[in-house]
């Protein structure tokens, strides 16, 4: 120790032992503020079971979607049937056969050429996810309007199941989720947004506990007061690839597990006593009911796009007269994001989409339903660019800077930041383009994949 | 032996409160990013990937040159 004040190296040592253990605290709480910033994220359960993040605010009224008395019952015109009607008006008749026959000699060039994407296997493989929704009708099978096989209480001998209605939703929420719900939640039941007809019937409310459908009406039970609005996310690997026959597949096999979703569903509630219509996309509109139950917000497609999801879900709901705890709409701060980010629009390539800033109660045609405020879009347009691809395009979906898979942590940290702070909504747009997210994924890498696939994405 | 006898003394400065400030916040956006881009990897995401690793890297080479510097400025 020659040469070195002593004194000095033990004042020395003890500093440096002070140091190791503040270095250790500084560590375990480096280490322990990640699970608990994770936590803070995860966010709580509230009465009625739903698991949100702390950034997803529950709110007294939608954060878009304001209406005036214009609004009034859709008329449910299926947008395939619309098309047919507008291109006639538009192109003559018989333009629409000829447009479909050249569409479909264009993808039969596309397999044989085996065009990426658009070959047989992608083809068939959305077919194949399509099976059970093209398999179904409303009312009728596997959405029958009552049960389908299950034993009611009175045939076990048992009385119907009762309970508290927040202990009722949470029951149905958890057997929801477990049939393939990503979100769920309750909304009351709004006869404006029950379509005023269905396969050509009259859809009517009455007085009566068992819903019916006859060759003339189909009959709502004024009793279902609720409804268990529901979300399917969609495989984001799938999606990646639109506009392709891979991200048809997508949309496809969203709407089964939707059709599968409802009906189980509904199935269960009918064996604990109640009555219950399972519905995809026919019956009502989904979105309204969606944004009620909290799933998502109105955006800048003029569809839902939900915090967990973005806007790649498909949504389907069950009406049902189990009385329930309802949910309120959330705000994630979404509204505020659309304005300035634009990229859906930016990205359409048949541009349907509004490049507004604001939202306004200006429909663009038929297919918009009138006195609410949104951001419209051209549907027709949008419909004619499905034509140029397999059944449905997808882009829009696939870009929202809202679409990630929950795999990085960075994805919740930016949503939670744009929720608080929206003067940081510019720059993840800007990021978003940077890191190249939103871009066509090789459809030809699908198949080369060695993970197994899931809904999830 | 001209310096027998003689007293050297060396004095080590304690590190500021803000040096821990930085290293802690350097630390989580460490992992945040590490977690990051191994996830891009697993989403497909292969720019968002390469672009973690990067500053992954720039993020460490930043920490080691500051853990330098400031080492330097405590004797």
């Amino acid at each position: 120790m020659q040469g070195v004040n002593r004194s000095n190296y033990v004042e020395s040592e003890g500093k440096r032992t002070g140091r190791r253990a503040l270095l250790t605290a500084a560590g375990l709480i480096a280490a322990g503020s990640v699970p608990a910033a994770v936590a803070l994220l995860e966010g709580t359960t509230n009465g009625s079971g739903r698991k949100r993040a702390r950034w997803v605010k529950d709110v007294d009224r939608p954060t878009l979607g304001e209406k005036t008395a214009e609004f009034k019952r859709f008329s449910g015109s299926n947008i395939f049937e619309l098309h047919k009607q507008l291109k006639t008006e538009r192109d003559g008749v018989g333009a629409l056969e000829a447009e479909q026959a050249a569409k479909a000699k264009r993808l039969a060039g596309w397999m044989r050429q085996s065009k990426p994407g658009f070959r047989l296997p992608d083809h068939q493989l959305s077919e194949g996810a399509w099976t059970l929704m093209k398999s179904i009708k409303p009312g009728e099978g596997l959405l029958s309007w009552t049960r389908v096989a299950v034993s009611t209480p009175d045939e076990l001998g048992v009385a119907r199941h009762t309970a508290p209605p927040e202990e009722m939703a949470q029951t149905v929420k958890v057997a929801a989720r477990l049939y393939g719900a990503g979100l769920v939640g309750i909304a009351p039941m709004n006869e404006s947004y029950v379509n005023l007809r269905q396969a050509r019937r009259d859809i009517v409310f009455e007085d009566v506990t068992v819903p019916a459908v006859t060759d003339t009406k189909v009959v709502i039970p004024r009793t279902m007061k609720w409804v268990v609005a529901i979300a399917i996310p969609m495989d984001l690997d799938l999606l990646s690839r639109a506009p392709t026959s891979l991200g048809d597949a997508a949309t496809g096999l969203g709407y089964s597990h939707s059709a599968f979703t409802v009906a189980s569903l509904a199935e269960f509630i009918r064996g604990l006593g109640y009555q219950a219509i399972p519905s995809v996309n026919d019956t009502a509109l989904s979105v309204p009911f969606a944004i009620e139950a909290g799933i998502g917000e109105l955006s800048r497609l003029n569809r839902l796009v939900t915090p967990e999801f973005g806007p790649a879900v498909r949504l389907c709901k069950v009406f049902t007269d189990l009385p329930m705890a309802c949910d309120t709409p959330v705000d994630f701060g979404l509204v505020q994001f659309c304005r300035k980010c634009k990229k859906c629009a930016e990205s359409c390539p048949s541009g349907a989409l509004s490049f507004d800033d604001e939202p306004s109660f200006k429909t663009k045609g038929p297919w918009n339903n009138t006195g609410h405020k949104a951001w419209f879009e051209d549907s027709y347009l949008c419909f004619q660019h499905w034509q140029q691809v397999d059944n449905g395009c997808g882009i829009c979906l696939a870009s929202c800077p809202y679409t990630k898979a929950a795999r990085a942590w960075i994805h919740d940290v930016v949503k939670a930041t744009a929720s608080v702070a929206p003067v940081t909504d510019g720059l993840f747009r800007v990021l978003d383009d940077a890191f190249g997210y939103g871009r066509q994924h090789d459809p030809e890498q699908w198949w080369a994949k060695d993970t197994p696939h899931g809904v999830r994405g | 032996m001209p310096n027998s006898g003689s007293t050297v003394s060396i004095t080590i400065r304690k590190r500021p409160w803000w040096f821990w400030t930085f290293a802690g916040l350097w630390a989580l956006l460490e992992v945040l990013i590490v977690q990051t881009a191994v996830a891009s990897v697993r989403e497909s995401e292969y720019r968002a990937a390469a672009m973690s690793w990067t500053a992954v890297a720039v993020l460490a080479a930043i920490g080691v040159l500051g853990c330098l510097f400031q080492g330097r400025s405590r004797v």
